[in-house]
């Protein structure tokens, strides 16, 4: 079998493979922040309930997630699973477990924020959005770039998780050639195809960082 | 009127009693001083009078304006965010480690509250700016980044975004402290210079220059209490022990 | 204008990763979902032009066109394959999936192909009979139903104590490269499967099926349990296949023709004594054999 020939049969789970790896990161940012707000909450019942979100997503495999999601809502509600659920489910999961580890590296980030910062833009008169949104979030951004693309990268090989539920993602379709033509190619290609997207990754972020260079 | 009025300020933290009924007044155009030792409780006096901390009793005024007033007992009551948002306007502070923000130029961290809090043009924001960093010798540094500038040319830089937003009363919390020694002047000299415009001001300090050139006012603390208060010339030539003592350690060092 | 560049390019993948499910979305016609392991040759798996097919996949076509169905081709992970039927997210299981065993748990459509579970070695490595496998590492794949036969005390247990371990692995790819590197002496697997392999690896003639089968066992289409309304018309449909002729020369397209046993009348019987034990079942499908054989002749 061709190479051109293997590329072209993979570059639709290739497409989808790019697709969960940007829904996932849509989502899972901003949810993060949103978690990581609830983990620093100061009522301890929604705080402790933020912390058993983040333990219990990073506690147990992915890849169970990824089915508790996809076939959870027939066994709990005898909801109808087909159509749109399976990518639905498969967005969820990955947002929702991926949201808990960048809610950490926010924490992280927010917390070594000096007071005096905060102190500053109150007495400025900044009101409690302006102060998070213009003063610390800027500050914090920089500071956990470097754990964010660890995240990132490891989100990018973990798109092939996907096939616990069957979603026609690359590595599930790379598996489905190398059976039928009993070879290793696809394999191969896909290894080739996760490091430039990786090494894309990389890059990017490092440019960002670069360009974040410019205050300490 | 009474531009500052501190009276019967009461603050614990734990068991600690750090504030034991301390009251003062900082009228229109006055330089006050505040010395003392380490722990004297001087820097937690400032941090109630700018509402950083919350005290425990009395009462805090600016110009009139009750921030916080006395119940029967004697114990704070705070007015509501709104009024208290109201009288934040009213005063301003500079902190010791000045406390920039570090993403942000010189000339935006000047400019950045005028246009965001106060809502003013951009370009009357960067006239404000400008001219004030002119004042503090920095018109060249105002594409600076803070990392790139001296302690000294910062603490100036926090000076001009202190009196951006145009307080009537502007707290230094040992504005020199954190700077090498030979930077002290530079600061001093801004100092003075406000004190000629007749710029209400309350400066916690080590620095006895600024308390014996600048000040009018002078307040000796020590263990929480006000030990002496008066002229400079008064308090310098105290005849109070504990006065002399803490003069006599300082001229030591 | 770099963000709106980003922005786009944001859009257009989200429309791709939407239009690329929407090929599961679509229900206009009625439509019959077939749940299938991709990696299944030659029963299901992808084709050359990036399409699935198969033996099962074509005849499940062939039943849709006679109906006038939709056919959904759904791959499944094998794993999952009971939580996708119970759930309703496939309307059966079709891929080459072995009935024997496990009678009681689905609704059955008539067995169509006899499928035994085979032994391949090297043809070089001196095993010749079942056993020759006493100290050696055979492997097998995972939730398959060779290692259900080797694990099941009635069936082949016995034999399986013999060897040196059980190796479990994912697919037949890796499985063969495993054999061919000496990590493991032997695979079980379906007679189908390994006559594929052998056909098609390139070393492919360094292979061999040993005579002596593990069990012979039979495929069928599994529906939901108590589904016996879709069950029963799709055994209608099969039998109009197998009287038109379509069945005939899907399986000798797929060269299945020595395995297909649609239309043997008291297959289905003999395949749920061929469980009850080892002995009989061995003589159960050696007889099976026989008849289909002399029936296939007199046709």
């Amino acid at each position: 079998m061709s190479l051109p020939q293997i590329l072209s049969q993979l570059s639709g789970g290739m497409v989808r493979t790019i697709g969960i790896f940007f829904l996932t990161l849509i989502f899972s940012l901003p949810l993060g922040l949103l978690v990581s707000f609830g983990r620093m909450v100061k009522n301890p019942v929604l705080k402790n309930l933020f912390k058993l979100y983040i333990s219990v997503m990073r506690g147990t495999p992915l890849m169970l997630q990824l089915m508790v999601f996809y076939f959870g809502p027939y066994y709990l509600f005898r909801m109808n699973i087909g159509g749109n659920w399976r990518f639905i489910a498969i967005i969820l999961s990955f947002s929702l477990n991926y949201a808990a580890y960048f809610a950490e590296i926010y924490r992280s980030g927010i917390e070594s924020m000096p007071v005096g910062q905060y102190e500053a833009a109150k007495l400025l008169g900044y009101s409690r959005s302006q102060t998070f949104f213009r003063i610390i979030f800027p500050q914090v951004v920089k500071r956990i770039l470097p754990s964010v693309t660890n995240e990132v990268i490891t989100l990018v090989k973990d798109t092939s998780l996907a096939f616990a539920v069957a979603y026609m993602e690359m590595f599930t379709i790379a598996k489905q050639i190398a059976a039928s033509k009993t070879t290793f190619m696809p394999f191969v290609v896909a290894a080739v195809f996760y490091y430039v997207f990786n090494l894309i990754v990389a890059v990017v972020m490092e440019k960002l960082e670069k360009k974040l260079d410019y205050y300490r | 009127m009474n531009y500052l009025e501190i009276n019967h300020i009461k603050k614990s933290f734990g068991n600690l009693e750090v504030l034991k009924d301390i009251s003062l007044t900082v009228k229109k155009g006055e330089v006050l001083a505040i010395i003392g030792p380490s722990g004297s409780g001087k820097s937690t006096l400032l941090r109630c009078a700018t509402l950083l901390e919350t005290m425990d009793g009395g009462e805090l005024s600016y110009l009139g304006e009750k921030a916080v007033s006395m119940d029967a007992s004697g114990r704070s009551v705070y007015a509501k965010p709104a009024e208290l948002k109201e009288i934040r306007k009213k005063f301003g502070l500079v902190f010791q480690n000045f406390n920039l923000f570090p993403h942000y130029s010189v000339l935006r961290n000047v400019t950045d509250p005028l246009i965001h809090v106060q809502k003013k043009s951009k370009e009357e924001a960067y006239r404000i700016g400008r001219e004030l960093l002119k004042k503090m010798g920095l018109s060249d540094k105002e594409a600076y980044y803070p990392c790139q500038l001296s302690g000294g040319q910062q603490q100036r830089v926090s000076i001009a975004r202190a009196l951006a937003l145009n307080p009537q009363v502007l707290f230094f919390d040992e504005p020199t402290s954190a700077l090498d020694p030979e930077l002290t002047g530079e600061i001093l000299k801004v100092i003075r210079d406000l004190a000629a415009e007749h710029m209400t001001m309350v400066i916690v300090t080590h620095e006895m220059n600024f308390a014996k050139n600048v000040a009018n006012h002078v307040i000796f603390m020590e263990k929480g209490v006000i030990v002496e208060e008066g002229s400079p010339e008064e308090v310098f030539h105290s005849d109070n022990r504990r006065m002399q003592e803490f003069l006599g350690k300082y001229n030591e060092e | 204008m770099r963000k709106k560049v980003i922005c786009a390019v944001l859009c257009g993948m989200m429309a791709a990763s939407l239009t690329g499910m929407a090929a599961f979305a679509d229900d206009e016609a009625k439509t019959f979902t077939v749940g299938f392991d991709a990696e299944y040759p030659p029963y299901g798996y992808m084709g050359d032009d990036g399409e699935y097919t198969g033996f099962d996949l074509e005849l499940a076509q062939a039943v849709c066109d006679l109906e006038g169905w939709e056919l959904v081709k759904t791959p499944i992970n094998w794993d999952s394959k009971d939580m996708e039927l119970d759930s309703g997210s496939i309307d059966c299981i079709w891929n080459g999936f072995t009935m024997t065993g496990r009678e009681e748990d689905y609704t059955w459509s008539k067995p169509y192909v006899d499928n035994s579970q085979v032994i391949v070695v090297k043809k070089d490595a001196g095993i010749s009979a079942l056993s020759d496998l006493a100290g050696k590492t055979v492997g097998v794949q995972a939730a398959s139903a060779a290692l259900q036969v080797l694990q099941d005390e009635e069936q082949q247990k016995a034999l399986a104590d013999t060897f040196a371990g059980l190796q479990e692995f994912a697919d037949y790819n890796s499985a063969f490269v495993e054999l061919q590197a000496g990590a493991v002496d032997a695979i079980a697997m379906d007679i189908g499967v390994a006559k594929y392999q052998i056909e098609n690896r390139d070393n492919g003639e360094d292979y061999e099926i040993l005579e002596e089968h593990l069990n012979s066992e039979k495929y069928a289409i599994g529906f939901k349990k108590g589904n016996t309304e879709l069950c029963d018309t799709v055994n209608a449909d099969l039998d109009k296949l197998l009287a038109d002729g379509t069945f005939d020369k899907l399986a000798e397209k797929y060269e299945l023709t020595d395995m297909v046993c649609l239309g043997n009348d008291d297959s289905e019987e003999a395949s749920s004594e061929a469980a009850s034990s080892e002995a009989e079942s061995e003589t159960a499908a050696e007889t099976e054999m026989a008849e289909s054989e002399t029936e296939s002749a007199a046709e």
